[in-house]
């Protein structure tokens, strides 16, 4: 088990959306004194495993190929329920000097479930001795910081740096960690960022236990009985996965093993599954008894739904409770990775991680009559999918809100049928800038682990429409003769559109700060401007549009050019991208956060004296995943330039990315057209 | 103590306040902050801390999560207690748990944090805690006011260590930028005290000077002896050791003499054989700049220490300011009046003699009297041209160092003119408005030194992705650069010149029958400068550049250009502008950037603001073009 289910506050630095281990190149930057620190001065030779591999011959890579992984072998033995060793292996081919990085050793774990009982790594250089060095020359690090709300928990990893780690030496190490689990299944991660010749992966069962192996990514493979109850699988020749922008996750396209092992008679729900219905049953079993409301949370619910007349103004005055008034802290130590505190405990402290949230959740709802569930999920869309065996690859929680019959307003907008449950809601805790009756984007259409009294359920979340994250923008503006520009804009935003400029000002660490999300969006299309009056309407009102209302004024926005005035009417916004001019095919897909609806409409009034001379041609461009339409026309001395640019579908598979570019162009060459404008009497 | 134990009294004032009008929009303020230091218990120091801090929004909730690091080996934190209180008044003490995370372990040192969270945070209320903070020795402090929050009143206590009775220990104290008040003062318990209001929230922002020139603080020094009064006869006293040093690393004459030979002819002009000298000095194996080698690796490599400047010659390595000092040892021996210099990096401080800190002249460089002219040279820092310092080391004090005891002297700051980018393009427009051509862009100076330090590990690749990025990345438009030449990464003196193919896919856009192409092309950086129009600090470049930019366009056959935007200047004094187009059947565009300040205080911030504003609106100027038969279609 390598997740836990704590992800960091919403729009928050992304704790648990970083590489895996960047906190440790962090921390390392601030120690700063790693890689200074003397080590041991004793070397000894590599082992025979890895000299094995300075002799193999390797196919030509090409010149982005940073190291190559030659070997790698992982050797698990259950021992007993309560004990699983495992030893690591890994032999890398340094290829250039970006490769050097292979040189840091850098081995994950949970200091209160697993212990490291060897280290060692070895560079065998082309000419002269080998190095070595071992665990007691790494330093064992942890995250630091409490910003996030992320305030213990019992992740660290031990880093050790090997000696002479250059383009053209061969480095690797081996270790040994003995784990209690509190799941009896691994996973076997096999594909990296650079390829992979040769990868062995064995598990020694004790008599009388089974496994179950399940592929992801990948062609399911058969093992080798290597002994008595011992298995072996061999993959050879794994491509490396390039990262490119906007992709899927990594974890959503690497090829992966997960492997339940477990008695005759099939995993118990107190450490093991191997379905989601399975992995359910484990989770509600760590529940346990957890939401059961203590009498301040009855007294709590009382006095909030007091004044509430309807079961929906009840539920959203308990949702906005926990949303605002319940803190975000996270204090996950052994099984609290996973499991969650009491609501009573949350409750009495008022603060909790995402699960804490949920389950305090849950238990307020019951005081109001309201059955709800548990929904583990990863916030990376694409972690999760249908074809994913049941492990845990989550980071998050939610709840589904059961509705009863009669509860039906249009503000509930993420809600689901399910066939035995009925119609569900699905509601954040932990996110306090979507309103009650939606969920963000990236939850949207996105894999859950449903935790029910029938156990668990792999379902999607609801796609919100489009309109629900919307930026609607309108202008009124005037142009003089020498080119200024001034007027007023009005923008609506909803949905996450809304949320992360909420977001924004939830952050501001000063009043004068408010202005400068505008500043930042007229700076993206105004050479100058100054703003003239600025307000922010609906800031804590979430479950109502957020606005912003500004005027500015701008110099020479139409610039003169031969006694013609071009002006441009795109005034502000941009919706171009460029990521994907680059001469590299694409790999991947290309994943939108969530679905958009963005309008934008500007009246723009002309000097008197002239007249348009010439106006832009109308872009009508409309793709299953996303259209873009836009319109300028003139009526008498106004300029009246209508866009709208919507996101429809979340991911555009790769036979389609080149159209996806196209589309993106021909943004871009709207955003830049001109209207050109002639004095009149010419 | 001096201090007292428990929690200080809350005023109902403090109670009802929901905003802070000196800092409007705070998610929180640090209502009182208390810091009592005592390092007059032999050897050891106890600093007793208290943070009262107001609750003002919802996400000012987050400063109740509260870590205190602390090196394992040199303090311990103990007497922790904390307590929230509601805005009505009532009391939540805080029963939870202290976690104690190590943060980094090995060997040789523990990085620790003391963490904790407390309950029942709301809005209104208010957190607060103290702890007390052992170290295992005495050292200098420091009162840093300036803090991520407001501070709406702090008192500061340091009672010093005065000596063991063998000997006396003298303390200095310097400030800088404290608010308005007497400062530190020193009482007739020799008690050091001082109590500030309403100290601002630090903020960042970009191009602003070091973060240590801009929060208020007071530094304490301890010295043995009395503390030095006089700044002159300090520095003085400093000089003369520090020149003692610098001669028994470089006074090794017979080898020098004799590697001089190797190097220069007799008849080298004197510049001639300065720079001679300068480049067989850089071509030595520098240390600083190497991959830093494990210990193992160093073993290994059997390589001695340099104790002085013949080791350095003979062994063929040394560390930057070994090199810098082989240089001064090789100009001397051959007949240049030459002498050591210790300046202090602006790269973190701003040096200020008076505040007597001798730490803080951290980077040597070599002064060459040449010719009645003063050049400062430091071949130790890699990638340097002759006659330039790397950037931190430019315009800075220093102290040139003699047997006398020395005199302070200010380093060169090189023009604009000499850290300059030149990019010269010769394209050809398609009628779909597409540009394609070859691009040239020319670093010189220290932009050209920045560029091969960034990418002296890097591979090929990766240096070739370098230098295509930073042309993709100044162009507002999509595009695509290919590197077509091999950079010379190697050199100091010559400029780095990278060629490319250069494609801009929608350079063009439409507007009916004409075709509008921007009058610049090279805008990205100008276009996100300075964006916002409040600034608290001032406004401070590393180091004066020019960009230059010359383009040529081939317009498809039959084109015309029907108009083009008049030339513009922009003079500012220490920032100029200027843009010109022409052409009938091509085009030309040139355009100059020139920054030469370093530092400008936030008082010419809207004018430089402005300046950029005005350089933006020029870079978006039009040039109208009649298509022939075609139009552009993008």
């Amino acid at each position: 088990m390598r997740n836990k289910l704590s992800c960091s506050l919403v729009r928050r630095p992304p704790t648990t959306e970083q590489s895996p281990l960047v906190w440790l190149v962090i921390i390392v930057a601030a120690v700063g004194i790693l890689f200074l620190s003397p080590q041991n001065a004793a070397a000894g030779d590599a082992p025979a495993w890895m000299h094995a591999q300075t002799s193999v011959s390797l196919p030509a890579y090409d010149d982005k190929t940073d190291a190559v992984l030659l070997y790698s072998e992982t050797n698990v033995t259950v021992l007993s329920a309560d004990k699983v060793r495992t030893r690591v292996r890994e032999a890398y081919k340094i290829l250039r000097p970006e490769g050097r990085s292979y040189g840091e050793v850098v081995v994950p774990f949970r200091h209160q479930q697993q212990e490291i009982t060897s280290l060692h790594a070895w560079c065998i250089p082309p000419q002269g001795k080998d190095f070595e060095v071992k665990e007691k020359d790494a330093i064992e690090v942890s995250p630091p910081g409490v910003d996030g709300g992320e305030l213990v928990n019992d992740v660290k990893a031990k880093l050790l740096r090997i000696p002479a780690a250059e383009p053209g030496n061969f480095v690797g190490y081996e270790f040994e960690i003995e784990e209690r689990p509190f799941i009896l299944q691994e996973e076997w991660n096999f594909q990296e960022t650079i390829p992979v010749r040769e990868a062995h992966y064995s598990i020694q069962l004790p008599q009388g236990w089974e496994f179950k192996a399940s592929w992801l990514n990948h062609p399911d493979e058969k093992p080798v009985q290597k002994g008595d109850n011992q298995w072996e699988w061999v993959i050879n020749d794994v491509k490396g996965i390039r990262k490119e922008p906007s992709m899927p996750p990594f974890h959503g396209v690497a090829g992966e093993m997960v492997v339940s092992f477990f008695t005759t008679g099939g995993p118990s729900p107190q450490n093991g599954y191997s379905d989601w219905r399975g992995m359910g049953n484990w989770y509600a079993n760590l529940i346990g008894n957890r939401v059961d409301a203590s009498d301040a949370i009855k007294q709590q619910v009382t006095a909030l739904t007091a004044s509430n007349r309807t079961t929906l103004a009840k539920m959203r005055s308990i949702g906005e409770f926990v949303q605002h008034d319940v803190r975000y802290v996270a204090i996950e130590l052994g099984i609290g990775g996973w499991q969650p505190h009491s609501a009573a405990d949350v409750f009495a402290h008022r603060y909790g991680d995402c699960k804490d949230k949920a389950t305090l959740t849950r238990s307020m709802l019951r005081e109001i009559g309201l059955e709800s569930y548990h929904v583990v999920i990863n916030t990376s869309r694409g972690s999760i999918t249908p074809e994913t065996p049941a492990h845990n690859g989550f980071n998050h929680v939610i709840v589904a809100i059961r509705l009863p019959d009669g509860v039906d307003d249009a503000s509930l907008i993420a809600t689901f049928q399910h066939p035995q449950l009925g119609r569900i809601l699905f509601f954040d805790p932990t996110d306090s800038i979507t309103p009650f009756g939606q969920i963000r984007g990236d939850l949207q259409a996105n894999y859950g682990l449903l935790v029910s009294p029938a156990g668990g359920e792999l379902i999607q979340l609801p796609q919100q429409p489009a309109n629900t994250n919307s930026i609607h923008r309108t202008a009124t503006l005037t142009l003089d003769p020498a080119g200024g520009l001034k007027g007023e804009v009005k923008e609506v935003r909803v949905g996450d559109r809304a949320a992360s400029e909420r977001w924004r000002q939830q952050t501001v660490t000063a009043e004068k700060e408010r202005v400068k999300p505008i500043e930042s969006l007229l700076a993206g299309s105004l050479t100058n401007f100054r703003i003239t009056r600025a307000t922010i309407v609906n800031l804590q009102q979430t479950d109502r549009p957020f606005g912003f209302n500004y005027s500015f004024e701008s110099d020479g926005y139409a610039k003169n050019a031969g006694g013609l005035l071009l002006l441009r009417p795109r005034v502000i916004g941009i919706k171009a991208r460029d990521f994907l001019e680059t001469k590299e095919p694409r790999k991947f897909p290309v994943e939108f956060e969530g679905p958009v609806q963005d309008t934008d409409s500007f009246e723009i009034t002309i000097p008197a004296g002239y007249k348009v001379d010439d106006i832009p041609a109308s872009v009508d461009t409309d793709y299953s995943f996303a259209s873009y339409h836009s319109k300028t026309e003139t009526d008498g001395s106004v300029i009246r330039y209508k866009r709208t640019f919507e996101i429809k579908q979340l991911s555009v598979p790769v036979s389609r990315v080149e159209e996806l570019r196209k589309f993106y162009r021909t943004i871009a060459g709207d955003e830049r057209s001109t209207v050109v404008l002639k004095p009149a009497d010419k | 103590m001096l201090w007292a134990d428990g929690f200080q009294p809350v005023s109902p004032d403090e109670l009802k306040l929901t905003k802070e009008p000196m800092a409007q929009g705070a998610q929180a303020i640090i209502l009182f902050h208390q810091v009592n230091r005592d390092d007059s218990v032999r050897g050891v120091a106890h600093q007793y801390n208290y943070v009262r801090v107001k609750i003002l929004t919802e996400e000012g909730r987050k400063y109740a999560n509260v870590e205190i690091p602390f090196w394992k080996e040199a303090e311990t934190i103990d007497h922790l207690n904390g307590r929230t209180i509601r805005p009505d008044g009532s009391i939540v003490s805080f029963d939870g748990k202290v976690y104690d995370k190590s943060l980094a372990k090995a060997r040789r040192f523990g990085l620790m944090a003391k963490t904790f969270t407390l309950p029942d945070v709301e809005i209104g209320g208010i957190i607060e805690y103290f702890y007390t903070e052992n170290f295992h020795y005495v050292y200098d402090s420091h009162w840093i006011l300036s803090e991520e929050l407001f501070t709406k009143h702090a008192h500061y206590e340091l009672k010093p260590f005065r000596g063991n009775g063998f000997y006396n220990i003298g303390l200095r104290w310097t400030w800088k930028d404290l608010p308005s008040g007497p400062g530190p003062v020193e009482g007739p318990d020799h008690i050091i005290r001082m109590d500030v209001d309403n100290i601002p929230a630090f903020e960042k922002e970009d191009h602003e000077p070091p973060e240590n020139e801009l929060k208020a603080r007071v530094d304490f020094t301890y010295e043995v002896d009395e503390a030095a009064k006089d700044a002159d006869q300090f520095w003085q006293s400093v000089a003369k050791k520090l020149n003692g040093n610098v001669d028994r690393f470089v006074d090794k004459r017979k080898a020098m003499e004799q590697a001089v030979a190797q190097i220069v002819a007799p008849n080298d002009p004197a510049e001639v054989k300065l720079r001679k000298l300068y480049d067989r000095v850089q071509e030595i194996r520098n240390k600083s700049y190497e991959i830093s080698k494990t210990e193992q690796e160093e073993k290994r490599e059997k390589e001695k220490p340099d104790v002085n400047v013949e080791d350095v010659w003979k062994r063929g390595y040394g560390y930057g300011a070994q090199l810098t000092w082989l240089y001064l040892g090789l100009v001397r021996a051959a007949g240049f009046e030459a002498y050591g210099c210790m300046v202090s990096s602006r790269a973190e401080y701003f040096f200020n003699p008076k505040t007597m800190q001798p730490s803080k002249l951290d980077s040597n460089v070599v002064l060459v009297k040449l010719n009645g002219k003063d050049l400062y040279l430091d071949p130790g820092a890699e990638f340097t041209p002759f006659g330039m310092l790397t950037w931190s080391e430019t315009g800075v004090q220093g102290l040139c160092l003699d047997k006398n005891g020395g005199k302070w002297v200010h380093t060169t700051l090189p023009e604009s003119s000499e850290s300059r980018i030149q990019r010269s393009a010769k394209l050809k427009m398609s009628e779909t408005g597409e540009l394609e051509g070859k691009l040239t862009i020319t670093y010189t100076g220290l932009e050209a030194m920045y560029h091969r330090l960034d990418a002296r590990h890097s591979s090929e690749l990766e240096r070739k992705k370098l230098l295509e990025d930073a042309v993709v990345g100044q162009i507002p438009f999509a595009a695509e650069a290919q590197l077509t030449n091999k950079p010379d990464w190697s050199s100091s003196e010559a400029p780095l010149v990278a060629e490319f193919d250069l494609k801009v896919p929608g350079w063009a856009s439409s507007a009916g029958k004409r075709v509008m192409v921007p009058a610049a092309m090279f805008t990205a950086h100008e276009k996100g400068i300075f964006e916002h129009a409040n600034r608290v600090h001032p406004i401070y470049f590393d180091y004066p550049y020019e960009t230059a930019d010359d383009v040529t366009v081939e317009l498809p056959a039959g084109w015309q250009v029907a108009s083009v935007p008049s030339a513009k200047t922009e003079d500012g004094h220490v920032v100029s502008y200027n843009l010109k187009v022409d052409g009938e059947t091509s085009l030309h565009l040139s355009r100059t950037l020139r920054i030469d300040f370093l530092y400008l205080e936030q008082k010419y911030y809207p004018a430089l603001r402005n300046f950029f504003q005005a350089v933006r609106t020029a870079d978006e100027e039009q040039v109208v073009l009649q298509p022939g038969t075609a139009t552009a279609n993008n």
